[in-house]
């Protein structure tokens, strides 16, 4: 890990340039190079095995035996910062003969914080989480979702500038997801820098400004979910609702534009376009073909791949770029 | 700063644990009851108070050994270290934080053993309280210094072993044996009391540099 000064861009807090790790024969990352801008939530994607925790140990300082550089702003590694680095792992463990209270004090005077500091912050961050009545319980005594929740809050205890979770999400119900998601936009609305890796696409979706796939230790996107939809051959489909089927519908593979139609259940059809095809004036011409054949129409409208699609077209091969 | 809230903390966490209750009540109530049973036997003229030292040395090193061993194999396997390892913490504090606080307690808890077998001597034998009070400092010495290289091979077997079944097995057969060493200056009739704290203190921190360079060696 190189000091904050040696960034080569300074509106980035953590940048890996060819970044290299092996266990033994197995080679976990290769050639990784990305960068995290200062504000930014950036979500890092991949399969099990793809090397996301391997990446996030190097960053936060865990891992020191790699090739290539890895420099983050708040210091020579996670291991000497003071203040300016969060991380959650991907299984939150504590002592468990601990209370919430205690490990949550522990952990935040270890990170340079007062007593006094500490005890005035516990009892936000629990409440920002919703697990203030936990306080006094032991961590023996909590379930596998509210220890996920206790190192979240030992995370953001000493409010860092950048935070690095680990598969945050993962084990959580969809209330809890909701939450966590919530408090990713209140902190980067603070300016905190969020990097976190997750399997569960959605979750990415829904928060990161950017994002990075990677895939068998190699980063095959990194930028916004936007110029990852312009990098692919996206599918151009249309999705039609009747509210009356006359039954024609085969006859809209007459339409130009279309290449096929597949009928989903009566009344429900996604009709695929050509890759060259215009989409408005492929949907005039189905609109026209549909009342001209006496069907009513309820909706009609070009569907977009989600993260999902498109992640799944990149993991697979499927990228044109 | 970190190795001060470290053993405060593990302090705080091992003095009021189940095993540290059997340490503090158990062991000396241990001693009077195998004192009791072993009262027709011949003991040599044993006192009571160094018979208390060197079953507290034997049975607290085990114990606390073994704790400290699965203990640090559990944490390991967790993941627990991470959590401090990513703040300003050198590894070495976490090693010793946690040899100081079982040590600590355990020799307190030894100490107070040993005083209980002084005054049931007082108030039981024959001897003088001059030669009472003369026991009680190579009882101590040797208690400690047994206590110390129990403590620190468990904290180098939890460091290195594989396993928890491996470790405990280590701690029988290795960390009870190795702490033996320190009794063998009074086998050969060495008259310096201070004398076991030597090899005590030469083989503790034999084993806590062993622990430590261990430890680092598992940063990846």
């Amino acid at each position: 890990m190189l000091k904050d000064s040696e960034l080569r861009n300074t509106d980035c807090i953590a940048e890996f340039e060819r970044v290299t790790k092996s266990y033994g024969d197995i080679r976990a990352l290769n050639n990784i190079t990305f960068s995290v801008r200062q504000g930014e939530i950036f979500g890092y994607i991949g399969p099990n095995g793809a090397g996301k925790t391997t990446t996030i140990k190097i960053l936060v300082g865990l891992i020191k035996n790699f090739g290539g550089l890895a420099r983050v702003a708040s210091g020579d590694s996670g291991a000497h910062s003071d203040r300016a680095l969060g991380y959650l792992p991907q299984h939150a463990a504590f002592q468990e003969w601990r209370t919430v209270d205690h490990s949550l004090t522990t952990l935040g005077r270890l990170s340079g914080m007062s007593a006094q500091e500490v005890r005035k912050r516990i009892p936000e961050v629990l409440d920002l989480l919703g697990i203030a009545d936990i306080r006094n319980r032991k961590i023996v005594h909590l379930s596998g979702g509210t220890i996920q929740k206790v190192g979240m809050a030992q995370a953001i205890l000493h409010g860092p500038d950048f935070l690095v979770l680990d598969e945050p999400m993962a084990g959580l119900d969809p209330a809890s997801r909701y939450q966590f998601k919530k408090v990713f936009r209140q902190l980067s609305k603070d300016g905190t820098t969020i990097l976190f890796s997750s399997h569960i696409l959605s979750d990415v979706q829904d928060v990161a400004n950017r994002i990075g796939i990677v895939s068998h230790g190699t980063l095959i996107h990194e930028g916004t979910l936007e110029e990852l939809r312009h990098r692919l051959v996206v599918p151009k489909d249309i999705d039609v609702m009747l509210s009356r089927d006359s039954g024609r519908w085969k006859e809209l593979e007459s339409v130009p534009g279309v290449a096929s139609v597949e009928l989903i259940e009566k009344g429900r059809m996604t009709v695929h376009l050509t890759q060259d095809a215009d989409i408005d004036a492929s949907i005039d011409g189905l609109v026209r073909e549909l009342l001209d054949g006496g069907s009513k129409i309820r909706s009609i409208y070009p569907v977009n791949p989600n993260l999902e699609q498109l992640y799944v077209q990149f993991v697979t091969g499927g990228a044109s770029a | 700063m970190s190795l001060a809230i470290l053993f405060k903390d593990e302090l705080n966490g091992f003095y009021r644990s189940k095993v540290m209750l059997f340490l503090w009540v158990g062991l000396p109530a241990l001693a009077i009851i195998l004192y009791i049973a072993t009262s027709g036997v011949d003991q040599e003229g044993i006192p009571f108070s160094s018979f208390t030292a060197l079953l507290v040395s034997v049975i607290g090193g085990v114990i606390s050994a073994a704790m400290l061993t699965v203990g640090i194999i559990n944490e390991r396997e967790k993941h627990v270290y991470d959590l401090f390892l990513i703040r300003p913490v050198k590894r070495h504090s976490i090693v010793l934080s946690k040899f100081l606080a079982v040590y600590l307690c355990v020799v307190v808890a030894a100490v107070a053993a040993i005083m209980l077998g002084v005054a049931v001597d007082h108030f039981r034998s024959d001897l003088s309280s001059a030669t009472l009070f003369s026991n009680i400092l190579p009882a101590i010495i040797i208690a400690a210094s047994m206590i110390a290289i129990s403590c620190s091979a468990g904290i180098l077997i939890g460091m290195s072993s594989p396993s928890v079944l491996v470790g405990v097995i280590l701690v029988i057969y290795g960390a009870n044996q190795l702490s033996t060493v320190a009794v063998l200056p009074v086998l050969t009739a060495s008259s310096d009391e201070y004398f076991p704290l030597i090899p005590g203190l030469a083989i503790t921190v034999v084993l806590l540099l062993m622990a430590i360079w261990v430890f680092n060696r598992k940063q990846l």
